[in-house]
């Protein structure tokens, strides 16, 4: 956990600095902050031991869903 | 757009090192078992097809990257919802090449290290990669692409003493469903995932040779899967070959008197590497034109943590991973890799024919 949290930090402090440098816009901040925020999260529960159900569960679920797969 | 320009020599060996990619590890037509060389032929003329009609909506639309196609063709709002999708995609396809790397290398070369460090350092690597842009991208791939059928090759000769010419024979002994279900899945994986290069066919400084290189890519790779087909099933036997997780690696294992392992951890460093940073760069370069960004590098770091942090996440073991790969992949790519394209093409065709208003006018 405190690995991740060391990780993510560093990365975050890295790219953010030089963001707030070139003085990027407000939607590059939008998209950087939604990626990190979900690795964030998805790293600290994968890190505690508990693993949400993962997007190829929810095709496979939604494939079964409408017939494509038995 | 971005004036960066490829050559054809080049765009040929990043195609080609796509299409190897990991498919070295993965073998997707193993379902075939004996009869899997008829499955790669199938597979192959059917990838041919579909990598032709993605030549055509590129030479149909010059200059425009998938998602300028997406928007003109389907309008704003479809098109771009479809270009999210698309993001979505290239992102997951990316992380499923991270996880096969990782579980490779996990499994057979440092059983002792954590993935995520193997797949991390990986990373890092291919963020400087795409971060330098896609001439880089291309320049190494001219470097390191030809290193794989010469690495294919001196397996393949260390290996020529113990070869059973007969290994593949009865043929058709289980029907010919095995062998279309694994030329399906041929399709989907790899050539359908070539879908990523309607972002980097812009780039390409000699449109005119767009289809003859597209054509000759496949063909190698085809060619290249059958000649490593047939020296796995004649080294190793259909019933090994059946029982086996990473069929290539067991057979350089074979070779009496020397380790040529690493080679083929070399091979998909090589291929997964070149595919996983298109991958990664088709990704933000979409992201970026989709939201009006000047530079597609301001998100590469970002959708590569992403990817990473999703390659973990995907799949629980193995096993899974391999499951997921031949049950669910093919029909999931469906829509990305043919009726969207095919959709798209129709469409395409369809302004072309369609007379101008000025020439109606006349």
């Amino acid at each position: 956990m405190a690995i991740v949290l060391a990780v993510f930090t560093v990365l975050i402090f890295y790219d953010l600095q030089r963001f707030i440098r070139n003085k990027e816009q407000a939607r590059v901040y939008a998209i950087y902050i939604f990626f990190m925020a979900t690795s964030l999260a998805v790293s600290l529960l994968l890190a505690s031991g508990r693993r949400p159900s993962s997007p190829s569960q929810w095709i496979e679920g939604a494939l079964k869903m409408i017939g494509v797969l038995k | 757009m971005e004036k960066t320009r490829i050559s054809s020599i080049q765009l040929f060996l990043l195609l080609s090192g796509f299409l190897f990619g990991s498919t070295v590890i993965l073998a997707p037509t193993r379902g075939a078992g004996n009869d899997a060389w008829l499955a790669l032929l199938l597979g192959g003329a059917g990838g041919i097809l579909l990598m032709w009609v993605y030549a055509t909506i590129a030479l149909l639309n010059p200059a425009k990257t998938l998602v300028d196609i997406l928007k003109e063709k389907l309008g704003k709002v479809v098109g771009s919802i479809f270009s999210v999708l698309y993001i979505w995609y290239f992102i997951h396809l990316a992380s499923l090449l991270f996880r096969n790397f990782g579980e490779f290398i996990c499994t057979t070369t440092f059983p002792e290290t954590p993935m995520a460090v193997v797949i991390g350092l990986l990373a890092i690597v291919l963020l400087y990669t795409v971060n330098s842009g896609i001439e880089v991208l291309g320049r190494l791939s001219e470097l390191l692409v030809p290193i794989i059928p010469l690495i294919v090759s001196i397996i393949n000769l260390s290996l020529i003493a113990t070869h059973d010419f007969t290994a593949f024979l009865p043929i058709l002994e289980n029907g010919i469903s095995p062998v279309l279900n694994a030329a399906f899945n041929f399709i989907a994986f790899p050539f359908g995932e070539t879908v990523a290069f309607l972002m980097l066919f812009p780039h390409l400084n000699k449109k005119e040779r767009l289809k003859k290189v597209v054509l000759l890519s496949a063909a190698v790779t085809v060619l290249l899967g059958i000649i490593i087909f047939f020296r796995d099933i004649s080294v190793l036997g259909s019933d090994l070959i059946a029982h086996t997780t990473f069929i290539s690696h067991l057979t350089s294992l074979l070779i009496p008197g020397f380790n040529v392992e690493p080679l083929v951890d070399i091979n998909l460093l090589i291929g997964g590497g070149v595919k996983i940073s298109v991958c990664i760069y088709a990704a933000a370069r979409a992201l970026s034109q989709l939201a009006g960004i000047s530079d597609y590098r301001k998100l590469t770091g970002a959708i590569s943590t992403f990817c990473v942090v999703l390659s973990i996440w995907i799949y629980e073991n193995v096993l899974e991973m391999f499951s997921w790969a031949e049950r669910v992949w093919p029909y999931y790519s469906l829509p990305f890799q043919i009726l969207i394209p095919l959709l798209l093409l129709l469409l395409s065709l369809k302004r072309k024919n369609k007379p101008s208003k000025s020439r109606r006018e006349s």
